[in-house]
């Protein structure tokens, strides 16, 4: 039988409708910020947030890493990570950060 | 009185030679899927490039043996550099490399064969496909010869028209498909196939510095594939990524080339460092002196090996800040190395040293590596790298550490598990020529060049001036480099004699240490009887000399029964695999050629994959770590695509704000548009989701209707992506308008190429389905489709919010 899912109870359909629920809920704000110019100072950090708590959402609950053991995690996280710290080193180095103050 | 342990002789029993093929016909060598087999085609034919490069090696020697010399031209001999360079890297180590990943890695950890056979079978010929692609080039009389590093905006189509770049190019995509699915198989098969009792720490350093090198691969090879897309973009299609009038970086190219490329460098190193691990040991009878420190020096190696890729753009003009902080990084990762050397030394030190072929290439490797490693320690430093980089120095270094380094351990890595392979003892006589030819011709090729650079001979020229005190070191180069031909042709001789009529090997010729000492010489098709008992690290030679007389895990029968499945030959690796190069052949040539290659490539994969659909003891695949050999290797190909679109994403938001032309994003995007096509995006994740669960309950309406339920959306986000993009080329916004074209369409087209794939998988499951064929017990394929279409959503979330909605 296939791989047994480790620590938490299986998710329902239930929590799968309010994880949708939110993601819709959080791009519409994702959208509306953008026009709130009241905001502008701190839109990159918070888009980047709200961004990052979709991409978790996602990776948690719909590609079930909270319910499996480590492995998937550990194979999944440990590159996402070093590929965000290599694109963040890219950008640096080729002078990206000066775009988010122009 | 038992008869000593490593006398046992293993027998199969009928039933396991039943399915297993073991003719000798060329058919039963083109669908063989047995990862001994594979691992022979790999070794011939590498050593048939190994042959070629050298070639090409001698003749670049015999140009610079004297000065002024005329034997070829410029042209030529930068075309010779170039595939001599391509060459030894990606048709030779690489492949020599995986000779011994396929052959031993499945006998070392106790396992009958890889986790993906016939994955591994497409692996092998997708790289034939590559290495004949890239030397076809040579009979198209126009091969690559803007070096192995193809440096923009050389490889320009302005600056280099010819089709040498393109078959570089193709040839090199296709070699990094061949690499990337194989680390993905392996990384399977080490962390989920090891024999019960097998921990990670009591693997073999082999198996250690195997996995190692497969995240390598797996996580160092997209970078390059993206540099690569972005170069065939600016050639075929008329794209800015390395079009500096237009607003472009010549470092893009550069960076993404050594991102791979310092990675690279390891990918070729750590296995020979693992086979010295093996070697030294045996041939000391003493354990690898802190083995546990070796394991995690080979890991730190790896890891931080991400870290220090502009170490080869000292020159390049990064800046103090950048230059600084690689030089630290670089002078770091000498330490884990050095870790290693002095582990090795204490393993000979008080050994009872036997003197075989394999020890004298081992050692051999220990002293001449370290040479290289101080000269790359001196390169480490930004001021002095800036009078040796480009000089002969630099080449001096490459080859001790590549020859010294790599090639020398794969020689005792050749010698060591020769009679493993071939059931054949090579003649240690011949062996101990081979070596000492080898050293010699080596050292005296290689040693004059740190001189010849220090007093200013650069890279990369095609002869001299008599005038400049560059004569004699080069003479002596050049008879050295032809004392490696003649050791070469010493171990072909050895080869020969050892394969025609050589003393029959038993199952332990060196009084081994680990498992594959512990099945006979050849192996049987199923490698062991019984998967081994585990004793602990150096099992096997517990199991003859410990004191335990119980195993940690006992011998076990996997499956429980009398007869073992043993994967059934396929025809299809290789039908895909030819697909493929009649695509890259097209690129070439004719894109009517692309089209057919392409269709072709789906065909035979689309049947690849449906091959044992129904096939009993395909359908449970978990391994020892409780996970599903095929989930873990979706994950590991995302894991490889976060690299992918990293970089992609990377690109885009590093060229934000370069364009010399309009339009600007702010003056394109819709946004109320695309937040609609994200919003349909999200949704089908969800039906994914529901469409699994359905799979996994044994409902099959509600299965059918989720399953197509979440193709039709894709197809709805399909359909928002060509509404915008018609619109903006109607605007007049295209891939060659500005570079904020070049970065966005591609990166969108190609995440829309990932959901076309992923609506065509979907769609396929959709019909299984329809036709009764999708059961409950195949929920863990829905569910890997389900993992490969939340990652294409969640890519499209990091790019709706950095491309499109960030000011």
């Amino acid at each position: 039988m296939s791989d047994q899912h480790q620590g938490h109870e299986p998710p329902t359909v239930g929590t799968y409708l309010r994880v949708a629920l939110v993601l819709t809920v959080v791009t519409a704000l994702e959208v509306g910020v953008i026009y709130v110019r009241r905001l502008a100072p701190i839109v990159v950090p918070l888009l980047l947030a709200m961004s990052a708590a979709k991409f978790a959402l996602v990776a948690l609950f719909f590609m079930h890493l909270r319910y499996e053991s480590r492995v998937p995690t550990f194979l999944f996280v440990g590159p996402l990570v070093l590929a965000s710290g290599l694109a963040v080193a890219l950008m640096t180095l080729t002078g990206a950060f000066l775009v988010f103050g122009r | 009185m038992s008869a000593h342990p490593s006398d046992r002789l293993l027998h199969a029993p009928a039933a396991a030679r039943a399915s297993a093929d073991t003719t000798s016909t060329v058919l039963s060598w083109l669908t063989t899927v047995d990862h001994k087999r594979i691992g022979i085609l790999y070794g011939a034919s590498a050593f048939a490039f190994f042959l070629l490069g050298g070639l090409e090696a001698l003749v670049i020697r015999l140009q610079l043996a004297v000065p002024n010399n005329t034997l070829v031209s410029a042209h030529t001999f930068n075309e010779l550099f170039t595939m001599h360079g391509t060459t030894m890297i990606f048709l030779a180590i690489m492949p020599f490399n995986a000779m011994f990943f396929n052959f031993m890695v499945p006998l070392l950890i106790g396992a009958r064969d890889v986790a993906f056979p016939r994955l591994n079978a497409l692996s092998y010929w997708i790289f034939l496909a590559g290495g004949l692609l890239l030397n076809a080039s040579w009979l198209a009389g126009t091969p690559p010869d803007v070096g192995w590093f193809g440096y923009a905006n050389l490889t320009s189509k302005h600056y280099t028209p010819g089709l040498g770049v393109d078959f570089w190019i193709f040839s090199l995509q296709i070699l990094g498909v061949s690499s990337v699915i194989a680390a993905i198989n392996f990384i399977v098969t080490i962390l989920n196939m090891r024999a019960p009792g097998m921990t990670m720490m009591r693997m073999p350093l082999f198996v250690w510095m195997t996995l190692v090198v497969q995240f390598l691969i797996a996580l160092a090879f997209p970078p390059i594939t993206v540099g690569l897309i972005y170069l065939m973009f600016d050639r075929f299609f008329g794209t800015h990524f390395y079009d500096v009038a237009a607003g472009g970086d010549l470092h893009l190219w550069q960076h993404l080339f050594w991102i791979f490329g310092h990675p690279e460098v390891y990918i070729l190193i750590l296995p020979a460092f693992g086979i010295v691990s093996e070697v030294l040991p045996t041939f000391a009878r003493k354990p690898l002196f802190g083995a546990p420190v070796v394991i995690y020096s080979g890991v730190l190696i790896g890891f931080f090996g991400f870290g220090v890729w502009s170490h080869h753009m000292f020159a390049a003009g990064m800046g103090p800040v950048a230059d600084s902080a690689f030089s630290i990084a670089t002078m770091l990762i000498a330490i884990p190395t050095g870790v290693k050397i002095f582990n090795w030394l204490a393993t000979l030190w008080g050994g009872a040293v036997r003197p075989t072929s394999a020890l004298h290439f081992a050692v051999g490797l220990v002293g001449l590596f370290t040479i290289g490693g101080l000269s790359g320690v001196m390169h480490a430093s930004p001021p002095v790298d800036l009078q040796q980089t480009d000089s002969y120095f630099v080449v001096a270094h490459l080859h001790y550490v590549l020859i010294g380094g790599s090639l020398f351990g794969i020689f005792a890595g050749i010698y060591y598990w020769w009679p493993k392979m071939t059931g054949r003892l090579l003649g240690e006589g011949l062996g101990r020529l081979n070596f000492w030819l080898m050293f010699a011709g080596f050292n005296l090729a290689f040693f004059p060049q740190h001189y010849l650079g220090a007093i200013g001979m650069p890279r990369r020229i095609y002869t001299y001036r008599p005038d400049l005190g560059w004569n004699a070191g080069n003479l002596a180069s050049t008879i050295g480099a032809f004392g490696i031909g003649l050791a070469v042709l010493v171990f072909m001789v050895n080869a020969w004699r050892s394969l025609r009529a050589g003393a029959p090997a038993p199952a332990d010729p060196w009084d081994g240490r680990t498992l594959e000492w512990r099945t006979s010489s050849p192996p049987p098709p199923h490698d062991f009887d019984m998967i081994p008992p585990v004793y602990g690290r150096d099992s096997f030679w517990r199991e003859k000399y410990g004191s335990r007389r119980v195993p940690i895990a006992g011998a076990t029968q996997a499956g429980g029964h009398a007869s073992i499945h043993l994967p059934a030959p396929s025809h299809w690796p290789w039908m895909a695999a030819l697909g493929l190069l009649v695509a890259a052949v097209g690129g070439l040539t004719h894109v009517t050629l692309v089209v057919v290659g392409v269709l072709w490539t789906i065909w035979a994969l689309v049947r690849f994959a449906l091959e044992h659909h129904r096939t009993p003891e395909h359908a449970d695949q978990t391994g020892g770590l409780g996970l599903d050999h095929r989930k873990m290797a979706m994950w590991l190909f995302l894991g490889s695509e976060c690299f992918f679109f990293g970089t992609l994403i990377a690109t885009f938001l590093a060229y934000k704000g370069r364009s010399v032309v309009g339009p600007a994003p702010h003056e394109i995007f819709n946004i109320p548009l695309t937040s609609l096509s994200t919003f349909d995006l999200l949704m089908s994740s969800l039906l994914m989701v529901l469409a699994l669960a359905a799979v996994q309950r044994g409902d099959r309406r509600q299965a059918r209707l989720w399953l197509f339920g979440t193709a039709f959306f894709g197809l709805i986000f399909l359909g928002f992506q060509a509404y915008e993009f018609t619109s903006f080329v109607h605007e007049g916004f295209t891939l060659q308008q500005n570079l904020f074209g070049s970065t966005f369409f591609l990166l969108t087209g190609l995440h829309g190429t990932h959901v076309a794939i992923g609506v065509f998988w979907l769609l396929s499951l959709w019909v299984l389905d329809l036709r009764g064929r999708l059961a409950t017990v195949d929920a863990v394929k829905v569910e890997i489709a389900g993992l490969y279409w939340h990652f294409v959503d969640v890519v499209w979330i990091a790019i709706f919010t950095l491309v499109y909605l960030i000011p």
